[in-house]
């Protein structure tokens, strides 16, 4: 039974009284910047990445995972009761679940919300329990070719899984490639793109960039970007628990959303936002009345909502088992591992099984702390979306600020961090996604790596790719995506599925 | 979430500019270039051992051609344009400019003085804040700070002047 025993590990380390005053600590951070709109969980656990350092690497990781899942319960709250999306990710809960909210039922909305995420969240972490050891054993298998068609695979899924403009989520990757090349060049000594500034010889810390273009860059547009009247439904939330009706329709749809975002979480560039998207569209597809969507209905809160926090959780997988960041949060996380000179990869679940089984352990005490969090609590969460963001930016400006300024204790970076929110305003304006950035900022030297020694292994002849049936199968993957991402059809689904919200 | 919104009337060259795809495949463009020029004498070595340059040039150059159909596309497709934002240069400079100023009174100044100078050049991105309650955001922030960061994590970061 390797696998009691493994759970065992994993309870092991997430029930010690440190650990869960971590899980706790991120799911409180979680739910707060998810019901606060104008931050969200990339910007915050940048900042919080500097200050995993002087934890333990898995109590570090214990706290930034429970904000990102956090994050999408305590988005849902805002969706539901001020019709303005806390995070991306619940946009489409704004549509039934604000109905609901207006028509009395905002009770039953936000447990429905958080029923279906605290069952996705379990269902999620078993996935990951079960599917993590057997894939990180094939990746223990690869080889740099592999490795770079497997990462070819990943930024063309992000690319057509993203939302916006294909072609600017394709520039967006370089964009963040060539970033990743500042500083300098491991294999070779030359320095790249540093202006002659001391501090840049050592490259962008993952942070600096994260923070700037998503923390500090969020501050401005949203400063720029006139106040939007907040409509909040002010209702004491009378009956949280949802009727028999309500059940029977809800059922369902958790199952469904779970399922749908437990896989597209595991692509490359999925996640919870696209799988909340997805789910909202597949509910109202296969829904026998049509018509009471956008007018209240409750599975277009519990599916959604169910199959946002399961991509959540199994994107994690990709990075666990194969040190490769599926989304920018993952990137982080890889970021946060690297502080503590863990090599991400394959041989982390042998070499530190208590880090990786006490995280998925956390994760699952984690989704319990958050139903407590947030079904008896939500009276004091609502009563900070009264909150006027005047002050609130001035708080997340100081954050961004101090935690910039310890990754690195230097003044440079908070500079760079200044130059990098404007970049991500500007991009905000010309409608550029910055998420893809990220992923290709720490992709990108890796790439290099691989790509060199893929060329060294096969003497400077790029067949190589295409002779080792792994490498060629991920390669034809990609390709077959980005085909399908072409199709005239296909583009029409894709962009009906974002239209939603 | 829709910034952008339809011109009144006919467009003009100058409409044609105020596009975000036509903006954004000139930036793309003109970092692109930028690249190229800056990695000009970076050695690239051959495909077998790749150089310093190999990498860096490669992506420009298909970050050039990305910007170049980004731009024809964008000049191409129905007109739209950028939503007009009059607030956002206050809010990009005061923005950048507490930042900057926070970075440098951090190591000299401690951070009871580098908050009160965010704060106060921070404030400035906005006139919906009241001096009064800038001076209590301040005062809660010093707090907040000083008990995360200084009392709770143990950060070394100087508090007072160092004199």
């Amino acid at each position: 039974m390797d696998f009691a025993a493994n759970l065992a590990i994993g309870f092991g380390v997430a029930l010690t009284p440190a650990n869960l005053a971590f899980a706790f600590l991120g799911a409180m951070v979680g739910t707060l910047i998810g019901v606060l709109p104008g931050i969200g969980p990339i910007a915050t656990i940048a900042m919080l990445l500097p200050l995993t350092f002087h934890l333990e690497p898995v109590s570090g990781l214990i706290m930034l995972a429970g904000i990102f899942y956090g994050a999408q319960y305590g988005g849902s709250t805002t969706a539901i009761l001020v019709n303005l999306p806390g995070e991306t990710s619940s946009v489409v809960t704004c549509i039934d679940g604000h109905q609901m909210a207006r028509k009395g039922r905002a009770g039953a909305a936000l447990a429905a919300a958080a029923i279906g995420s605290f069952f996705a969240g379990c269902v999620a972490t078993a996935l990951i329990a079960a599917f993590a050891p057997p894939l990180a054993r094939v990746g223990q298998s690869f080889g740099a070719p592999e490795y770079f068609s497997l990462m070819v695979l990943g930024l063309v899924a992000a690319v057509v899984l993203a939302h916006g403009s294909v072609l600017k989520a394709v520039a967006m990757i370089v964009l963040g490639l060539l970033i990743g090349l500042v500083g300098t060049d491991g294999n070779t000594g030359g320095t790249r793109f540093t202006f002659g500034i001391r501090e840049l010889t050592d490259g962008i810390d993952v942070a600096t960039l994260a923070i700037g273009v998503f923390g500090v860059g969020e501050i401005i547009a949203n400063l720029a970007r006139p106040e939007r009247r907040r409509d909040l439904v002010a209702q004491r939330i009378a009956r949280l628990w949802p009727t028999r009706e309500d059940l029977r329709r809800m059922t369902p749809a958790i199952l469904r959303g779970t399922a749908l975002g437990s896989i597209l979480g595991v692509l490359p560039g999925g996640g919870a936002t696209l799988s909340a998207f997805a789910a909202y569209a597949l509910e109202k597809k296969s829904s026998a009345e049509p018509a009471r969507f956008g007018h209240g209905a409750i599975e277009g809160v519990a599916g959604p909502e169910s199959a946002n926090n399961a991509g959540a959780q199994t994107s994690f997988i990709p990075m666990l088992t194969l040190g490769i960041p599926g989304n920018a949060v993952m990137a982080l996380m890889i970021g946060a591992l690297t502080i503590h000179g863990i090599q991400p990869g394959p041989q982390i679940m042998t070499e530190r099984p208590a880090l990786f089984w006490g995280m998925i352990a956390s994760m699952w005490i984690g989704n319990l702390m958050l139903l407590v969090i947030n079904l008896p609590l939500i009276g004091i969460w609502v009563q900070l979306l009264r909150l006027p963001y005047r002050f609130l930016y001035l708080a997340i400006l100081l954050f961004c600020a101090i935690g910039v300024y310890t990754v690195n204790n230097s003044t440079a970076a908070v500079m760079l961090a200044a130059f990098f929110g404007v970049v991500g305003f500007v991009l905000m304006r010309l409608e550029c996604e910055p998420a893809p950035m990220i992923l290709g900022f720490v992709l990108g030297p890796l790439m290099e790596e691989n790509l060199r020694r893929a060329m060294k292994i096969a003497g400077g002849d790029p067949m190589i790719f295409v002779q080792r049936p792994i490498s060629l199968g991920l390669l034809i993957a990609a390709a077959l995506l980005l085909l399908l991402v072409a199709l005239p059809a296909v583009r029409g689904k894709r962009e009906e599925v974002f239209q939603e919200g | 979430m829709s910034d952008r919104h339809r011109p009144a009337a006919g467009s003009s060259r100058w409409h044609l500019l105020a596009r975000p795809d036509v903006l954004s495949g000139l930036l793309f463009i003109a970092v692109a270039a930028f690249g190229l020029w800056l990695s000009r004498d970076y050695p690239i070595g051959t495909a077998l051992r790749m150089n310093t340059g190999y990498v860096p040039r490669l992506l420009c150059w298909m970050l050039l051609g990305l910007g170049a159909i980004i731009l024809v596309q964008g000049l191409r497709a129905p007109p739209t344009r950028l939503m007009p934002m009059p607030q956002a240069w206050r809010a990009v400079l005061s923005v950048t400019a507490a930042l900057v100023g926070f970075g440098l009174a951090i190591e000299r100044l401690g951070l009871v003085l580098s908050i009160l100078l965010l704060v106060g050049i921070g404030a400035l991105a906005t006139r919906a804040l009241k001096p009064v309650e800038t001076a209590i955001a301040a005062a809660a922030l010093i707090v907040l700070s000083w008990a995360v960061f200084i009392f709770g994590l143990g950060l070394t970061i100087p508090v007072w002047p160092d004199w």
